[in-house]
C-alpha cells in the first residue's frame, strides 16, 4: 500500500510517521501513535467518543482524513493533564460519579473541555448544547452536567478547590457521593478496552455476514480469499471440532452458521488477515451460494401450522413456553363488575452500548486458548467454548477486559468462537472490532411482545382477575428467550395481589434479529402492559390512580403471582413517594395536557431548544459589521 | 471504509484543478469529509476503494469570505460553525446562525462545508433553504487551456434532485455567493429526532424585513427543505405577503398555502401539517429576530401550538 509522511505536534510533542493516505486521524492516533484514549463509538461522526482538538478547535476525529491534520496541533485525552494528575473537569467527573462504563467519558471530558474554553462562563443550557454531539449510554447525563458545572466553578474561582475533593461520609456510606475507584482510568483515557489492546503479531478479523435471513448454504468458496497476500486464515463453520452451539439457556446457535442463515447479518465466514484493510479486501473474495428459504418475520406466523420451521430441534418453532396459574379465573371474572381487554405491544431495541463489541484470542505457551472480551458472562462462555473446541476445561481460559456498557446486549457469545478458532489454526493472536453496524445487525435486542390482556375488577376497584397472554419474538437463537420469558411470567401482573390469575409468556423462533437480555429482562415489556391497564382501569371506574394501585397493592403476607407469601413489601411508600413527586393532582384521570394542574412543574423536562448563544452575540452586536449595499 | 491510493492537499486553485483533470475514474474532491466518510460504510456504500481523495480545504482562495456590494462570497472552505462565531456573517446573514445551530453539532460544524452540503445535494440537507433564501450562487472553477475559468449558478438550479447537480467532470465549487440580509430578521425551522446530530425531516427558512414602524412587510424569503427533491423557494408565499401589513391572520393564511409545496412521496401528511406551522413559526421568529424592530412583533406574536 502508498504511504503519506505525516507531521503534527500531538499533546505537545512533535511527531513524524509514514501511514496510509486512508487513515482517518482516529486510526492513526489510536493505531500508529497507541493513543487509545480516543474511542471509536461509531465511525460515523454520531457519538463522539473520538473527539479531539485539531488547532484547537474539538473535532470528531473518525471524519477526519488524518492527511488533513498534517502540520496540525492535535490535543487528545492524554495530553489533557501531566501524567499522575487530573484537570479540574477530570477531577469534577470522577466527584459526581460522571463515569460509569467509562467509554463515552474520554470523549465526553474533551467536549466538556472545549465548551469551557469557548466560554469559560457558559450557562447551563450552551453547556448541554456544547456536549449534544457526545452521547453516553450509561449516565443520563445529570452527574456530568453537574461535574461541567462545578468545574466551570472552580476554574473561574466562584468555588473553591476544595469542591472537588471527595464528599465526606459519615457512618453510612448511603446517601453520600463515594467516589468510583475506577474513575481516574477512565476519565484520563488510561483504561484499556478490548479494543484498544494490542499484542506482538497480531492479526485482524472480519466478518462475512449473511446478506439474507434465511437461506440454506448450498457452498462456500474460500480458497481466492485464503491465497490472498496477508490473510492468514479463513474460517467457517467446518472449522469447529467439537460439539458446535452456545446459547445462555439452549446452545441452539452455531459459532458460525452452519448448513443455514437464520437472520440477516448472521456470521458465515471470517478472514484473519495482516491489517484491517487485507481482511476486508479478502471477505470479497469469499463466494457464497444460498438458496432462499421462505421466512418467519413475526411472532404470530410462527405458530401457524405448516409454517417454515427455524430449527430442527424445535419443530413447532417455540422457544419456550412459561404458564403459571393461580385461583380459578372463570370464578374471578364472574364476580367482576367490569372486564377490560386490551393489546399491548412493545418494539425490539437496541441496547447501543458505546463500546462495540470487541475481543482478542491467542494460544498461550501451555496451550490455553485464551479469549479476552467484554464478555458479560465469562464462566459460561468459558464452559461452552471448552465443549465448541474440544478441549478440557483447563485449557480454554477467558478474561473479562473492561465492558463500556453491556445493559445485557454482552451476554451472548457471539464472537468469541471464531477468534478462538482462528487463533488456534494460526497460533497467532487474533482481534476483531465490531464496527457499530456489525453491532447493530449481530447483536441481541430487547424482544418485541405482544400481550393480550382480560382484568377483571369489582366497581371498588379491586382486581378479580387476570389473564395475562404475551407472544414475544424471539428471534433466530434462543440466547436469554427463556429466563427473559421467566421474569415477564414471574412479574406480569405487577406488584399487586390478584386471587385469580392466568398467566402464559410464549417466545418463538422467527427470522428476525435474536432478542436477548436486556435490562428489566422481560419485566418492562410486561409492566408496559400492566401499568397502562391499571391507568385505563381507573379511568373507567371513574378513580384515583394512585387509590386503585393502594386498594391492591402486594402487603406483607400477601402471595405472588407464583405463590410465595411475602414478609416485606414496600409499595406503599413507593406510591407515597411517587405521588408526591409527582405532585399528582388527586382524582380520576378524567382530563389530559394543559389543563392538568401538575404537569410543567420545576422538575418537568422542557422541549429541547438550542441556540443560547445566539442571543447572548445579538446583544453584543454592532453596526459597523454592515455589508455595503 | 474508504479507502485511496492517495491524498492529495494542494496548496492552489491551479494545481487542485490539475490534479481533478488528471485525477483517474472514481477519484473524489474532499472538503470536511463529514459526508464521503460516513457515506463509506456498510449499510450504504460499503467499501469503497478510490484512486485519489483531493482535498481542497488548504487551498488559499478558498479559504475566508469577501464582502462585495450587497453581496457575500462564502469562500468554498466556509464552515457551518462560521455562522455561530463570525459576527459579520451572523448579523449580514441573519438566517445562518439559526440554522448553524441546528446542523449537526459543534464538532461536525467545524469540519462541515456549506459547499460540501450543497454539492451533495441531499433533499434534506439543512444549508440549501436559507442559501436559497439568500439568493445563493454557486462559483464553480474549471482549468479551460491552462487557464481558470469560473461560471456561477443560482443554488435553486444547481441542484437538480437528490445527489444530482449541474456540477461539469473537472469543475470544483470555489465558492457560494449570498445576499447580504443586514436588517432582516431571520429563522430556521427544523425537525427531527432529537436535537443534535439530527438529519431533517423538513425545514425551513425564512428572512423578513418589516418597515421601519414594524407594522408592513418590506421584504419576506421563504424557501424549504426535505419536501421535495429540489430546493422549494416559496415565491407565491411571498409576494402574498410582501408590502402587506403584518397580521397573524395573514401570516396564518399565507402558511396555508405552503403545504401545497410538498412533493414528498412518505409521510406526506405530516410534512403538509410541518410545513405550515413552519412558515407561520418562521415568519413569527424572524419577525421577533429582526434588530431593531423585531420587539413590536411580540404584542400580537403568541403562538398556538408553538
Ligand atoms: C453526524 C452527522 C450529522 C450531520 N448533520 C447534518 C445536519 O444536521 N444537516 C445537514 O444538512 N447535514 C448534516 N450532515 C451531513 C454533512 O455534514 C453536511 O452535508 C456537510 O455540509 C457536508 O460538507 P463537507 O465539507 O463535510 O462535505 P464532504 O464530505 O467533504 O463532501 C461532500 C460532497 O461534496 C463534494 N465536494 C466537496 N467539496 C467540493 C468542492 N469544493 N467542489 C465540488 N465538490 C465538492 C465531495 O466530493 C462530496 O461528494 C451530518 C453529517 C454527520 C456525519
Ligand atoms: S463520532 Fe467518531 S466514533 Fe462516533
Ligand atoms: S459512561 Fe457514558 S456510555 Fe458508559
Amino acid at each position: 500500500m502508498p504511504k503519506i509522511d505525516l507531521t503534527m505536534d500531538v499533546n505537545g510533542r512533535k511527531v513524524a510517521k509514514q501511514t496510509e493516505p486512508h487513515k482517518r486521524l482516529l486510526d492513526f492516533l489510536r493505531e500508529d501513535l497507541n493513543l487509545t484514549g480516543t474511542k471509536e463509538g461509531c465511525g460515523a461522526g454520531e457519538c463522539g467518543t473520538c473527539s479531539v482538538f485539531v488547532d484547537g478547535k474539538l473535532v470528531k476525529s473518525c471524519l477526519m482524513p488524518a492527511a488533513k491534520a498534517d502540520g496540525a496541533k492535535i490535543e487528545t485525552i492524554e495530553g489533557l493533564a501531566k501524567p499522575g494528575s487530573l484537570t479540574p473537569l477530570q477531577q469534577a467527573f470522577h466527584k459526581t460519579g460522571a463515569s460509569q462504563c467509562g467509554y463515552c467519558i474520554p470523549g465526553m471530558v474533551m467536549a466538556a473541555t472545549s465548551a469551557l474554553r469557548e466560554n469559560p462562563s457558559a450557562g447551563i443550557e450552551e453547556i448541554k448544547e456544547r456536549l449534544g454531539g457526545n452521547i453516553c449510554r450509561c449516565t443520563g447525563y445529570t452527574k456530568i452536567f453537574e461535574a461541567v458545572e462545578i468545574a466551570r466553578d472552580v476554574i473561574a474561582g466562584k468555588l473553591p478547590e476544595t469542591a472537588l475533593d471527595e464528599d465526606a461520609t459519615g457512618d453510612s456510606f448511603i446517601g453520600a457521593n463515594v467516589r468510583r475507584l475506577d474513575a481516574p482510568s477512565k476519565v484520563s483515557g488510561r483504561l484499556k478496552y478490548a479494543a484498544d489492546i494490542k499484542m506482538v503479531d497480531m492479526l485482524q478479523m472480519q466478518v462475512l455476514r449473511a446478506p439474507m435471513p434465511h437461506a440454506r448454504i448450498v457452498s462456500i468458496d474460500t480458497s481466492e480469499a485464503e491465497a490472498m497476500d496477508g490473510v492468514a486464515c479463513v474460517i467457517t463453520a467446518d472449522d469447529v471440532p467439537g460439539t458446535d452451539g452456545f446459547g445462555v439457556f439452549v446452545h441452539d446457535q452455531p459459532v458460525m452458521a452452519r448448513g443455514k442463515v437464520r437472520h440477516f447479518g448472521e456470521a458465515v465466514a471470517a478472514v484473519a488477515a495482516e491489517d484491517l484493510v487485507t481482511a476486508r479486501r479478502a471477505l470479497a473474495k469469499i463466494k457464497v451460494e444460498y438458496e432462499e428459504l421462505p421466512g418467519i418475520y413475526a411472532p404470530e406466523d410462527a405458530l401457524v401450522d405448516g409454517a417454515p420451521v427455524i430449527h430442527d430441534y424445535a419443530q413447532d418453532n417455540v422457544i419456550k413456553h412459561i404458564p403459571i396459574r393461580k385461583g380459578d379465573i372463570d370464578k374471578g371474572f364472574a364476580e367482576a363488575d367490569l372486564i377490560l381487554e386490551d393489546v399491548f405491544t412493545t418494539q425490539q431495541v437496541e441496547h447501543a452500548y458505546l463500546e462495540p463489541e470487541a475481543g482478542i484470542a491467542y494460544v498461550d505457551h501451555d496451550d490455553v486458548v485464551t479469549v479476552l472480551s467484554p464478555s458479560q458472562n465469562i464462566t459460561h462462555h468459558r464452559h461452552m467454548l471448552a465443549d465448541i473446541l474440544a478441549l478440557p476445561i483447563n485449557k480454554v481460559r477467558f478474561i473479562m477486559s473492561a465492558v463500556g456498557g453491556g445493559f445485557g446486549g454482552k451476554e451472548d457469545m457471539i464472537y468469541q468462537g471464531m477468534l478462538a478458532l482462528a487463533a488456534m489454526k494460526t497460533h497467532r493472536p487474533v482481534q476483531l472490532t465490531f464496527t457499530r453496524e456489525e453491532s447493530l445487525v449481530a447483536s441481541a435486542k430487547r424482544h418485541p411482545s405482544k400481550v393480550h390482556y382480560k382484568m377483571g375488577m369489582k366497581r371498588s376497584g379491586e382486581i378479580t382477575a387476570i389473564e395475562f397472554d404475551m407472544l414475544s419474538d424471539g428471534g433466530a437463537y434462543g440466547m436469554s428467550s427463556e429466563g427473559v420469558m421467566r421474569k415477564a411470567a414471574i412479574l406480569s401482573c405487577g406488584p399487586y395481589e390478584v386471587h385469580n390469575l392466568k398467566v402464559d409468556t410464549t417466545v418463538v423462533y422467527t427470522n428476525n434479529t435474536p432478542s436477548g437480555a436486556f435490562r428489566t429482562f422481560g419485566g418492562m415489556q410486561a409492566q408496559f402492559a400492566t401499568e397502562s391497564m391499571m391507568d385505563m382501569a381507573a379511568e373507567a371506574l371513574d378513580m384515583d390512580p394512585f387509590e386503585l394501585r393502594r386498594i391492591n397493592m402486594m402487603k406483607i403476607g400477601a402471595r405472588t403471582h407464583t405463590q410465595q407469601e411475602l414478609t416485606t413489601a414496600s409499595l406503599d411508600r413507593v406510591l407515597d413517594a411517587a405521588e408526591e413527586a409527582s405532585r399528582w393532582e388527586t382524582g380520576a384521570p378524567r382530563m389530559r395536557g394543559g389543563q392538568r394542574q401538575d404537569l410543567g412543574g420545576p422538575d418537568t423536562r422542557r422541549p429541547c431548544t438550542l441556540g443560547a448563544r445566539i442571543g447572548d452575540a445579538a446583544d453584543t452586536e454592532t453596526k459597523d459589521e454592515r455589508v455595503a449595499s | 471504509m474508504l479507502i485511496c491510493e492517495n491524498y492529495h492537499v494542494p496548496k492552489s486553485l491551479e494545481e487542485a484543478l490539475r490534479l481533478w483533470g488528471d485525477a483517474p475514474d472514481g477519484s473524489r474532491l474532499v472538503s470536511g469529509a463529514t459526508d464521503i466518510l460516513p457515506w463509506a460504510r456498510e449499510g450504504r456504500a460499503g467499501d469503497v476503494e478510490v484512486p485519489a481523495l483531493i482535498d481542497v480545504t488548504k487551498i488559499p482562495d478558498l479559504k475566508g469570505y469577501t464582502c462585495q456590494t450587497g453581496r457575500i462570497r462564502l469562500g468554498a472552505a466556509t464552515v457551518y460553525q462560521d455562522f455561530l462565531t463570525d459576527r459579520t456573517l451572523m448579523t449580514n446573514l441573519p438566517c445562518m446562525p439559526y440554522c448553524a445551530i441546528w446542523f449537526a453539532d459543534d464538532q461536525i460544524r467545524e469540519q462541515a462545508t456549506v459547499v460540501g452540503n450543497l454539492v451533495n445535494a441531499s433533499p434534506v440537507a439543512d444549508g440549501t433553504p436559507p442559501v436559497v433564501a439568500l439568493n445563493g450562487e454557486i462559483e464553480l472553477a474549471r482549468l479551460s487551456g491552462g487557464s481558470v475559468q469560473r461560471r456561477s449558478v443560482p443554488v435553486v438550479d444547481f441542484i437538480e434532485g437528490p445527489g444530482r447537480t449541474v456540477i461539469q467532470p473537472g469543475e470544483i465549487a470555489t465558492a457560494v455567493t449570498v445576499d447580504s440580509a443586514y436588517g432582516y430578521g431571520g429563522s430556521f425551522q427544523k425537525v427531527g429526532q432529537r436535537r443534535s446530530l439530527v438529519i431533517s425531516v423538513a425545514c425551513c427558512a425564512a428572512l423578513v424585513r418589516a418597515d421601519s414602524t414594524g407594522a408592513v412587510f418590506e421584504d419576506v424569503r421563504l424557501a424549504l427543505g426535505g419536501v421535495g427533491p429540489r430546493p422549494i423557494r416559496i415565491r407565491d408565499a411571498e409576494r402574498r405577503l410582501k408590502g402587506e401589513r403584518i397580521t397573524r391572520d395573514l401570516i396564518k393564511q399565507v402558511a396555508q398555502t405552503a403545504a401545497d409545496e410538498v412533493g414528498s412521496r412518505s409521510r406526506k401528511d405530516y410534512r403538509r401539517d410541518v410545513v405550515v406551522n413552519f412558515v407561520r413559526a418562521g415568519l413569527e421568529e424572524a419577525l421577533a429576530n429582526q434588530p431593531e424592530i423585531g420587539a413590536k412583533f411580540k404584542n400580537f406574536g403568541e403562538t398556538e401550538n408553538a
